[in-house]
């Protein structure tokens, strides 16, 4: 769905870019957290990119509902969806200004990583070992998050970061994970990352 | 509580409020809606709290910048808890919701649900780890509402109790089971609690 195209956007249903920027608003957040936590510009930039990227959706969606609306009707049902829209372009707005705090100077960042890693949801990093049967595999194949309540943020694979990555991303060997969830969930993920659990297997999956 | 701790609970707050926002969205969910409202309410008493608490220490310990940090954080994540207030009100408003939102937020397997603990349940009086909960029903309880209190990501150790309101995320066809299983019409077998 996501296109770094300037222009396409234009082109979009209105479903899809309420459900882009939705999905946007969902993983902004724990990457401004990320970037606080491992004091990391590089995930700063990328929140930056996202609340601008989610700027431009969300005046895209507004000009749409506007020639879309037919009757008052319709103009009721719209203006209850651009309400959900503005909400996500507040918190991917929200998820910019925490990033902001990377500037402020050398004291209050290692402060607010501290508080945050306290967080009761941690954010974590896991590596993806050779011997894990989670390699070669995609995400949406093993169901990750619903199989280990585990969100997968970001992956790092060598110098290249994949910020909230589709269903779709094949995992390599060797790869860096940022996720999130509970303590007992990173616990289990671990296990399956470094291969000393094989990923669990239902036949009816198939 | 100290302000490291406030502030953690509204950063967990807020991010507790925007997937419950948009589930009651997608669910078109009332209760759930009620209960954001709610939390919004509480956010905005924190926050208060946590700014002027901060200002007070950084004249103490004269140190401004680190103020400054903690009240800039405050805010956006009161931002945060603004924005899922606002999706919370569009469910709760009259309006009927566009056909094309539900469209647009059904795009997991995932979902996040609740249940109340009732007297009956095999998960009354046991802790999360004992009832093996997220591996016996595939849901894993994100927070627990007890009375006016929240607790946030509990662990094998928190004990559940008749009445408590348990915020779960799973995959969807796991939450018939977790609902059953905390309205007692469905209990855990011996097999299940042997690890």
């Amino acid at each position: 769905m996501r296109s770094d195209e300037v222009g396409e956007e234009s082109r979009y249903t209105v479903r899809e870019l309420l459900t882009e920027m939705k999905d946007i608003s969902e993983v902004v957040v724990d990457l401004a957290y990320s970037s606080l936590i491992f004091d990391s510009q590089e995930i700063g930039q990328e929140v930056q990119h996202l609340e601008s990227r989610v700027d431009l959706l969300n005046h895209e969606i507004k000009v749409r509902a506007m020639l879309a609306a037919r009757n008052k009707e319709d103009a009721t049902m719209l203006s209850g969806l651009l309400e959900v829209a503005e909400a996500a372009a507040i918190i991917s707005r929200a998820a910019g200004d925490m990033v902001d705090l990377l500037e402020i100077g050398p004291s209050p960042t290692p402060f607010l990583s501290l508080v945050l890693k306290n967080a009761e949801e941690k954010i974590h990093l896991l590596s993806l070992s050779e011997r894990s049967d989670m390699k070669g595999r995609t995400i949406a194949d093993m169901s990750v998050e619903a199989e280990t309540g585990m969100r997968i943020i970001a992956v790092k694979r060598g110098i290249r970061w994949i910020y909230d990555p589709e269903e779709t991303l094949r995992l390599k060997g060797g790869d860096v994970l940022i996720v999130r969830g509970t303590e007992d969930g990173y616990e289990r993920l671990k296990r399956f990352a470094s291969g000393e659990e094989k990923w669990p297997e239902y036949p009816e999956d198939d | 509580m100290g302000l490291e701790d406030m502030l953690l609970e509204i950063k967990d707050t807020s991010e507790l409020m925007v997937d419950l926002a948009y589930s009651s969205l997608l669910y078109d969910n009332q209760d759930i809606a009620e209960e954001v409202i709610q939390m919004h309410a509480r956010m905005d008493e924190l926050g208060d709290e946590i700014e002027e608490l901060a200002i007070k220490r950084a004249i103490e310990d004269r140190d401004s910048p680190k103020a400054l940090a903690i009240i800039r954080m405050s805010k956006s994540v009161r931002d945060i808890s603004y924005a899922a207030l606002k999706i919370a009100q569009v469910v709760r408003s009259d309006m009927p919701l566009h056909p094309v939102i539900e469209l647009s937020l059904r795009d997991s397997d995932v979902i996040i649900t609740t249940a109340t603990v009732h007297p009956s349940s095999d998960l009354a009086g046991s802790t999360l780890g004992a009832v093996r909960l997220a591996t016996n029903s595939g849901m894993y309880v994100i927070a627990i509402r007890r009375g006016r209190r929240y607790i946030y990501g509990p662990d094998r150790d928190t004990m559940l109790m008749e009445g408590d309101l348990l915020f779960a995320r799973g995959p969807l066809d796991a939450e018939q089971y977790f609902q059953d299983l905390a309205a007692g019409d469905e209990h855990l077998e011996a097999k299940d609690l042997i690890r």
